[in-house]
């Protein structure tokens, strides 16, 4: 988890089977097997030490990894945060993974489950015939018999207008000018905001607005996560140096980059380096000046929860730290101001992770694997009676809500409703207008 | 006490011992081979791997040079089983004498050992982990050469060939008689089994760094250096070349990949007794801050255990010099001419890669001795192919990848080394094995980043039911016992941890006390 | 209420975290990966030879069961059975007695308090009892422990095989996979079926611990009367179970209790300039994103000893505390940190923080270091737990002592 720059070889380097430098802290000691939980739920995965640190040392020069059990790695990041000998056990896992590529039409969905804003350039014009056929239960079998996109998966509607159209008026090429001392921030929305929940970076951008900060929308692509968990490291690499060319400018000058998606920051943050093997001054800076959006708030702007007029939001909701969120290892920045709303009912989580892990969930092959390791979230919502499952990556609220049927939303969500800057329509996730 | 006749009984089992023990049986001899431990237990198996492709050696020692050149390329077509075609390359970094690559070319050349300048960055794409402070590069023909796997394979041929090999029997004594000469050997640790004579026409002496015990015993004085070489195992395979540096040889100037692991490697130090095999802390900085100066990140890479061996030199004037500086080349003594004992032959000196050689010269004097005039045949005689299954890092890979369930050959005890039980319990079953260390030495078990943390309790729950007579823990202490020696020498930082880790599972949570003291 | 931080995620700090946390001070436990637990059979040991209450050990003066106190270590055992039953995994304690249970090995394991399902294997209860052996499992054998028994002439009744009853699509079956498949009663049922045979005339039994993990207490009763045998588990290689379930009853008593748990960062400490050096401020944990800093009232050290990195040792023989840098006094020549015999003593188990009667760290004149760092656990200098039997005597008792001074 703590893997630092320089203890990462170069990614041709560890793909031509070179150990990884961390993976001799390796001492066998089972810790990471006990808490992953894919390997709970399933025992075709030997477990994250068998398929990594051990394994690493048969791995050799341009070889495919000598165990395929490695695919049933799910990315999601507990393995390296439990070990307590810091290998970075995850990391060396998807780099392994991604040597393992499926063939043919499963490739293409794959493909396409990696371009989630491609997909929604070239659908949106069509939207509405897009969302009835995807809703069609004959097409989507269909589809799972061609290309293995599992039929019951989540998958979102894409939005009328992409969030840089509908707020175009903050997208920046440079950072805002300093001189009113307000502070400013680069809100990196991902495209999952962008193209799929625009509502949601409209919100954030109207709490920030609120809280007294400059909001500037600059120029970005995916953060390249999806393609990552896939294997494409090239093209993942590629959205990575855009995005850091363009957020190197607000991380310079200080300027904080907010995210609401955890999956998006923790590429920034972490897997830029960790994984994709990118180094140098940008990549740095960037992962310096990235923070959740909740733990902007609580370290940088120090905002104290107790400080806040919150408006009673009389629900009861579980809330679910996503696994990407746990990887970033700040803890659980929005828990203390959901814990500030009068009448909110909390409860948290008691699971790892959901099982969607971004697109591991949504193949064919891996789905009832998914579904086993999200059931111990699932049995707690339906045990709990929440009225609501609050959680800060969109995957895992398109999954729990696919698998609960109990509304998913983002904290923030509930947090602006509370400072009555907007509505709760708890059905939809979409503001109402107040 | 009962009396057993043989032609030929070579004392000991290691590489030369067995090297002569086979010379001598494709010559026509009866031969016995007596050996104090385990194959391997010895020199042969503490050895870093290397099999030299002599350009160590074409400034210091032409002779041997030009050995190693030969031997080496006979060795790969007559055993290419046990060795792993990795090449070598000499490596000088910016630290090292300009002069020397040039001068150490043109010694190549004289001596006829191939070597081949490539350029410092096609050095780094074959090795990515090697110093950017590379300034020449020479491609070599180094191997790594596993002598576990070679050992055996001697031991296979012997007695295909119709010779006997007793392992932990010790020569007790050995005196004239009859014109020939009469042994006395104690089988170690087999229990209910007495001491027994064997009387030979003729005996070999080529026990190694006891040689000089040996000789002792016949009354004859044999002057020999004995160097205490130490090597420390790096957790993985950081290379997959041998990585020797172009200067002049010195302590700590090798990398051997071998099977998993890389060796680095060694110390040279003067020792007293062949038993002498403590490691001085100053070792083991010294290789690897050595090792660092070829791959800069391997203060990042866990060493994961030192072991030392001891090499024996024939050396007729007193001399205080390391045993690096004498002369490699191999020594054969004939104890008729030169001290009166008829039928007596020692064979020392020399080093793995010419364990050949070294045979076939001490054989041509036995030879002499019974006026047979067949010659040495072993250059050209194939040795037996694997009898361990496991043995390469192919096929242990392949365990992995086995369908996993109820195969005795899928279900993994040492999940490092990747050893299932099914090798594990037909090793136990062998007749000449006697406790876990001996499946070590077949298998690997134990040999991994954890030493035996998890594997020793599954073992040694096999190895209860399936030894004769084995302790009432299966031999769980004894074994944690020799792993905790090899790492001791590295007990720092994550050496420590991984220490801490062995004993903490096997005393708090596994509840073992300490093993009786069993014969050494 | 004051509040705090606790570094490291083994008993010591997943126990001085509940018992702040449960007194209404607002914890933030920062660990950089989970602690020995899972490593640990499960049981409190406190001394091996001898008084579970330590009445008549003779202590060493630097040993910190000496530190801690007689009655601290009592309010800290009962704190701790308190917290156990409440997360449903509750332990057998008796003071006047230890527990002697069979060992991985046959040997005897003596702890002041053990899980229900271990406890059952007291030696000194006088009913028969077999031990079972589960077919396929590598981390457990009944032979090894009967062999050692038999070694140490403790009667037992013999051996038997129990097939082992994971689903047939499972790969390699591991005693883990066992104990999650037995939360399910249906799963529970039909090994009650398959085992059933094999029992005829078993008063009691030993077999390697596999029953359940977050529901352990229901799986142990429904099977034993199910099966009308005394069962009782003993633990097996790693991951252990016992321990394991201790871990996870512990992190989910600390999420209810409020603890916000930070899992994988490492941390180094902040000193608190204003204070002239004579208080900490909290720690600036290395996250993905880099360095960010947690500030507190005060902070317990409960990072771990040799294996758990809580002090680092160098091959220039130096030895330094890991969080804020303290000195660790130790030999300088390495050779001298360890013992030949594995199952001697080790003058390295020894090295660590010594502490004064409030658990904080002092120096070589018996200064604390800060008036507001704590420390408990592996990290205390003066014991070998391993060989002494007093490593959860120490975790606990420590942490309980540096948590009441930590909010006095």
């Amino acid at each position: 988890m703590t893997a630092t720059p320089q203890s990462v070889p170069s990614i041709e380097t560890q793909l031509a089977g070179y150990p990884f430098l961390d993976a001799d802290l390796c001492l066998k000691c089972n810790v990471c097997t006990a808490a992953c939980p894919v390997a709970a739920a399933t025992t075709a995965f030997p477990g994250p030490k068998a398929v990594g640190p051990q394994l690493a040392r048969y791995r050799q020069p341009g070889a495919p990894p000598p165990d395929p059990g490695v695919a049933w790695c799910s990315g999601c990041g507990v393995c390296s945060r439990v070990c307590p000998h810091a290998v970075p056990v995850a990391e060396m896992n998807i780099v392994a993974k991604g040597q393992i590529r499926p063939r043919g039409l499963r490739a293409l969905r794959d493909w396409g489950l990696s371009r989630p804003a491609e997909v929604a350039r070239w659908t949106r014009p069509f939207r509405r015939i897009v969302a009835a056929v995807l809703g069609s239960f004959g097409f989507r079998a269909a589809l799972e018999g061609m290309v293995g996109l599992a039929r019951t998966a989540p998958l979102p509607s894409v939005a009328t207008r992409p969030l840089r159209s509908l707020l175009s008026a903050h997208v920046r090429e440079v950072p805002t000018d300093q001189a009113s001392g307000k502070p400013t921030v680069a809100y990196f929305h991902g495209c999952s905001t962008n193209d799929y929940e625009p509502w949601l970076g409209e919100t954030a951008i109207r709490v920030l607005e609120a809280l007294g900060v400059t909001v500037d929308l600059p120029p970005q692509v995916c953060c390249g996560l999806p393609l990552q968990s896939n294997g494409a490291f090239d093209a993942a690499r590629q959205r990575a140096t855009f995005n850091l060319a363009a957020l190197q400018a607000w991380a310079e000058r200080g300027l904080p980059i907010i995210g609401t998606s955890t999956s998006c920051t923790l590429a920034l943050k972490h897997e830029y380096r960790a994984v994709l093997g990118l180094s140098g001054h940008a990549v740095d800076a960037v992962s310096a000046s990235t923070y959740d959006f909740f733990e902007y708030l609580d370290q940088v702007l120090r905002v104290p929860p107790g400080s806040l007029d919150l408006h009673p939001i009389p629900l009861r909701a579980l809330y679910h730290p996503p696994c990407q969120l746990r990887s970033h290892g700040v803890g659980t920045p929005a828990l203390a101001y959901l814990q500030a709303i009068p009448e909110l009912e909390l409860e948290i989580s008691a699971s790892e992770c959901c099982g969607v892990a971004g697109t591991y969930g949504l193949k064919r092959e891996r789905y009832a694997v998914a579904v086993e390791v999200g059931r111990p979230l699932f049995s707690q919502v339906a045990q709990s009676r929440v009225d609501l499952v609050l959680t800060d990556s969109e995957t895992c609220r398109w999954w729990s809500e696919r698998h609960t049927g109990v509304p998913s939303i983002h904290p923030l969500m509930v947090f602006a409703a509370s400072l009555g800057l907007q509505g709760l329509d708890v059905a939809r996730g979409e503001p109402s207008t107040t | 006490m009962t009396t057993q006749s043989v032609e030929v009984l070579v004392v000991g089992g290691g590489a030369t011992g067995l090297g002569v023990a086979f010379d001598a049986a494709l010559r026509g001899f009866q031969v016995t081979v007596v050996e104090q431990g385990d194959l391997g237990q010895g020199t042969s198996g503490r050895y870093h791997g290397l099999l030299h492709s002599g350009a160590r050696y074409v400034l210091t020692d032409p002779v041997s040079a030009a050995e190693c050149r030969k031997e080496n390329a006979i060795l790969r077509r007559m055993a290419p089983h046990t060795i792993e075609a990795t090449g070598g390359l000499f490596l000088a970094i910016d630290l090292d004498p300009p002069d020397f690559p040039d001068r150490w070319l043109r010694a190549c050349g004289e001596c006829g050992v191939p070597a081949g300048e490539i350029s410092p960055g096609q050095a780094r794409a074959r090795e990515p982990l090697l110093t950017p402070r590379v300034s020449r590069a020479f491609e070599v023909e180094d191997a790594a050469l596993d002598s576990f796997e070679l050992l055996h394979a001697l031991r296979q041929a012997i007695l295909d060939a119709g010779g006997s090999v007793l392992l932990r029997h010790r020569l007790t004594g050995l005196v004239p008689h009859q014109g020939g000469m009469l042994a006395r050997v104690v089988p170690v640790l087999a229990s209910g089994t007495e001491p027994f004579q064997i009387e030979a026409r003729y005996v070999v002496n080529a026990a190694g760094p006891f040689c000089g015990v040996v000789a002792g015993m016949a009354g004859v004085n044999l002057p020999l250096s004995l160097g205490k070489g130490t090597m420390v195992a790096m957790a993985s395979r950081l290379t997959h070349t041998v990585l020797n540096r172009c200067k002049p040889p010195h302590d700590g100037d090798i990398i051997v990949p071998v099977v998993t692991v890389c060796i680095l490697g060694t110390t040279d130090v003067p020792v007293r007794s062949p038993l002498d095999l403590q490691i001085e802390p100053w070792e083991i900085d010294l290789l690897l801050g050595e090792g660092q100066a070829l791959v800069p990140g391997i203060r990042r890479h866990r060493p994961l255990r030192a072991w030392a061996g001891i090499r024996a030199l024939y050396r007729p004037g007193p001399s205080e010099a390391p045993t690096r500086d004498l002369p490699r080349a191999h020594a054969v003594l004939n104890h008729e001419t030169r001290d009166g004992i008829p039928g007596f032959v020692s064979v020392l000196g020399g080093k793995l890669t010419t364990y050949r050689k070294m045979a076939e010269d001490a054989v041509d004097v036995v030879a002499a001795m019974a006026r047979s005039n067949r010659p040495c045949t072993t250059a050209s005689t194939p040795l037996p192919g694997p009898t361990r299954r496991f043995y390469s890092l192919r096929l242990r890979a392949k365990a992995y990848t086995a369908p996993p369930g109820r195969d005795d050959d899928s279900d993994i005890v040492c999940e490092c080394e990747a050893v299932a039980a099914g090798p594990v319990r037909r090793t136990l079953l062998h007749p000449e094995t006697a406790e876990l260390d001996d499946v070590r030495r077949d298998l690997r078990l134990g040999m991994g980043p954890c030493q035996g943390a998890f594997c020793t309790y599954r073992a040694s729950a096999l190895a209860l039911g399936l030894l004769n007579d084995p302790a009432d823990d299966g031999g769980l202490a004894a074994f944690v016992a020799q792993r905790w020696r090899g790492l001791l020498p590295l007990a720092w930082g994550r050496g420590l941890r991984q220490l801490e880790f062995l004993r903490r599972v096997h005393t708090e949570l596994l509840g073992a006390e300490s093993a009786p003291e069993g014969p050494a | 209420m004051k509040s705090l931080i606790v570094v490291g995620a083994g008993l010591a700090g997943l126990y001085a975290a509940i018992l702040a946390s449960s007194r209404g001070s607002p914890v933030r436990l920062v660990a950089e990966g989970r602690g020995g637990l899972s490593l640990s059979h499960g049981c409190i040991d406190t001394w091996k030879d001898g008084d579970v209450r330590l009445g008549s050990t003779r202590l060493a003066p630097d040993h910190p069961l000496r530190a801690i106190g007689h009655r601290p270590l009592q309010a800290a055992l009962a704190a701790f059975l308190e917290i156990t039953t409440r997360a449903e995994l509750p332990y057998v304690f008796d003071f006047d007695m230890s527990l002697h249970l069979p060992s991985p090995l046959g040997t005897i394991h003596t702890c002041a308090a053990a899980p229900r399902s271990l406890a059952g294997g007291h030696l000194a209860d006088p009913t028969p009892f077999h031990l079972g052996d589960l077919a396929q499992v590598r981390d457990f054998s009944a032979a090894l422990v009967a062999s050692g028994l038999r070694h140490r002439g403790i009667p037992f009744s013999g051996t038997l095989a129990l097939p082992m009853p994971v689903p047939s699509t499972a790969g390699r079956p591991d005693l883990l996979t066992l104990a999650r498949a037995l939360e399910d009663p249906a799963f529970r049922e039909s090994t009650c079926n398959q085992w059933a045979p094999h029992l005829q005339g078993v008063e009691r039994l030993g077999i390697p611990a596999c029953l359940g993990l977050d529901r352990s207490g229901e799986v142990f009763d429904s099977m034993r009367s199910r099966l009308g045998v005394d069962l009782f588990e003993i633990p097996t290689l790693p991951p252990s179970l016992p321990g394991l379930r201790l871990e996870r009853a512990l992190r989910r008593e600390a999420a209810r209790s409020g603890v916000e748990l930070i899992e994988g960062p490492s941390v180094r400490g902040e000193v608190d300039g204003r204070s002239g050096g004579r208080r900490v401020s909290g720690v600036v944990a290395t996250t993905a994103g880099g360095p960010r800093v947690f500030r507190a009232d005060a902070v317990v050290l409960a990072t771990g000893g040799p294996l758990h990195g809580g002090w680092l040792t160098f091959g220039n023989g130096e030895v330094q505390e890991s969080v804020f840098g303290l000195p660790i006094h130790a030999p300088e020549a390495r050779e001298r940190w360890t013992e030949s015999d594995p199952f001697a003593s080790q003058p390295y188990a020894r090295f660590g923080l010594r502490i004064d009667d409030r658990s904080r760290p002092i120096d070589i004149h018996g200064r604390p270091y800060f008036e507001n760092l704590f420390a408990a656990g592996g990290l205390l200098a003066g014991a070998d737990r391993a060989v002494e039997g007093s490593r959860q005597g120490i975790d606990l008792g420590s942490a309980f002592v540096a948590i009441e001074a930590a909010l006095a």
